[in-house]
């Protein structure tokens, strides 16, 4: 028998389960969203450069920041347990040779990289369509990077916290939405510190900042979004994300190996 | 003879609602049948012995190891659960391949013994069709497939037989009854007596999360005889039928149904009786329709003992 690591052996199986699942397909129709809108914005803004790369940051931040990572991660982070509960499978993985915290690092890891998989290559796509012009300048290749790690880091906090739910509560799904659409989305402008109890100001903070026009009154998209950000430190952002993650995770497979998941009967 | 699986004062309550209560038992190798009804306790037994529930009084070992929280027991167990619960959307082979590999089978390995626990339970063929469109027998040697695949020294099977035609179901038997053969350590859970019957003569009665009554078959069988049967006769003519029946000393009461042609006899000796039926209806020339017994079933027994 091999020693292979538990947390991988999870991995495997659940990227192999997720990579099957019908919820995986409905998730990556949905992220043709941006690139709809990035080949649409390039028929009508044909030639005008800046006012394309203007278009890729609302998509950024209205699609894939608030939107489109915070539901995969909603999907996928909450069902780590739950699933298996609603489902009745849990007796296959917790009647193995497998220590529990294996169960939701490893589960967790391969629906991160799901949600990765699907968000890069609608990026990829929206991103390179909008900035085609650009494709001999190196800096394009960095910022994507840039946008590309943000998105990551935003992926495995919001996974985290999700899972965390899921281990915890019966019914995370209704408080993960409230969490994730209506705090995260509000407590971000907030001024002062107290927008400091979202993650999304922390995945804000690692993007270029670009304060409003003086008198714009909120301006266009993009400076409403981001006029009243005081952002973190990028260094700092991402330790406080990466602290955040550990500790959620460390919280998530010690509840799921103390608790008992009974069924609903 | 060592017990492998040892319960000792073992007691489960979810919320108010009692599941198991102060149960103490040795499982030694052979099948031991555990029989109760719905609700009985089997389920709950079950898993706190594959460490699924942490009990709330008392403890459960597994050669001589606490089974929560201690994955190294499960090397050596493979567990059947009771519900009809699957990952739908992969193969047969699928199925089996990553579960084996999640016990920590190699690759190779993993496939090899998918393969051998496939053609086990006759499912060679449908190795590749998606679990989603087995049928609910098929479904049910899957499930046992992947509790044997891993060559467990303890087989827990909660309601294995349940879903089975009668072809598949002796198959089973003989499978299980192979097992015990090889010296292993079998629990099974059913709630029909001729099921477990058929796998072995160790049988421990749970009824309301205790263990009523444990011992080889004719004694339990003694102990549901004791209970007085009730047995309907529908006929051409119940009245001249329980003439037939007035001196008989083994029947407590006859009653006559209301709509004028059924006769209930109630009975300690069914046996017995069923033998006198065929010769007083022969006898007189009676035209039986139905003959059935409204309590024989496990519930109405256990409830007798229970008052008992």
């Amino acid at each position: 028998m091999t020693a292979a690591n538990p947390v991988r052996r999870i991995f495997r199986f659940f990227a192999f389960l997720g990579r099957r699942a019908g919820r995986t397909r409905v998730f990556a129709v949905l992220g043709l969203i941006p690139v709809v809108l990035a080949v649409v914005a390039r028929v009508f803004l044909r030639g005008r450069t800046g006012l394309m790369a203007d278009v890729f940051t609302e998509i950024l931040m209205v699609f894939f920041l608030q939107f489109y990572i915070v539901l995969l991660a909603l999907f996928y982070g909450t069902s780590v347990t739950a699933e298996e509960v609603e489902n009745r499978t849990l007796s296959y993985l917790t009647t193995r040779a497998l220590p529990k915290p294996a169960i939701v690092l490893g589960k967790y890891a391969a629906y991160s990289a799901l949600i990765a998989a699907l968000v890069a290559v609608s990026l990829t796509v929206s991103f390179f369509v909008l900035n085609a012009a650009r494709l001999g300048q190196p800096d394009l290749y960095v910022t994507f990077l840039r946008y590309l790690g943000v998105l990551v880091l935003g992926i495995l906090a919001y996974t985290a916290f999700f899972t965390f739910l899921g281990t915890v509560l019966k019914r995370a799904i209704i408080l993960g939405l409230v969490f994730g659409f209506g705090w995260e989305n509000v407590i971000q402008y907030f001024p002062g510190s107290t927008q400091k109890f979202s993650i999304v100001h922390y995945l804000k903070s690692l993007l270029p900042y670009r304060p409003a026009p003086v008198g714009a009154g909120g301006g266009r998209g993009v400076a409403l979004l981001l006029f009243r950000l005081e952002p973190t430190k990028p260094l700092a952002a991402v330790l406080i994300l990466a602290a955040l993650t550990a500790g959620l995770l460390a919280l998530a497979a010690w509840v799921f190996r103390t608790k008992e998941y009974l069924p609903e009967d | 003879m060592t017990a492998v699986i040892s319960a000792v004062g073992l007691s489960k309550y979810y919320g108010n609602i009692l599941g198991l209560n102060d149960v103490t038992l040795d499982i030694e190798p052979g099948i031991t049948g555990l029989l109760g009804p719905n609700g009985a306790g089997k389920s709950t037994f079950m898993k706190l012995i594959t460490g699924q529930m942490k009990p709330n009084i008392g403890a459960v070992t597994v050669r001589g190891r606490r089974a929560w929280n201690d994955p190294g027991i499960f090397r050596g167990i493979g567990f059947c659960p009771e519900p009809d619960a699957f990952y739908e959307d992969v193969t047969g082979r699928e199925f089996l391949t990553g579960l084996l590999r999640l016990q920590g089978f190699p690759d190779a390995e993993a496939d090899e013994r998918a393969a051998r626990a496939l053609d086990v339970v006759d499912l060679a063929e449908a190795r590749d069709r998606l679990i989603r469109g087995y049928s609910r027998g098929m479904r049910q040697r899957i499930k046992f497939a992947q509790a044997v695949a891993h060559d467990p020294e303890i087989l827990i099977l909660d309601e294995p037989l349940s879903g089975l035609d009668p072809l598949g179901k002796r198959k089973l038997i003989k499978l299980i009854k192979g097992y015990r053969e090889q010296g292993r350590t079998i629990l099974v859970s059913s709630h029909v007596l001729p099921e477990i019957e058929a796998l072995t003569s160790r049988i421990v009665l749970i009824h309301q999360g205790k263990i009523l009554a444990q011992g080889d078959v004719p004694y339990i069988r003694d102990l549901i005889e004791s209970h007085p049967h009730q047995i309907s006769v529908t006929s051409s003519d119940p009245r001249a039928l329980a003439g037939r029946f007035i001196g008989d000393r083994s029947i407590q009461k006859m009653t006559f149904g209301e709509d004028g042609r059924t006769l209930v006899v109630e009975t300690h000796k069914r046996d017995e009786f069923f033998g006198r039926l065929t010769q007083a209806v022969l006898a007189a020339g009676i035209e039986v329709d139905e003959v059935s017994s409204p309590d024989d079933n496990l519930q109405s027994v256990f409830e007798y003992l229970v008052e008992k």
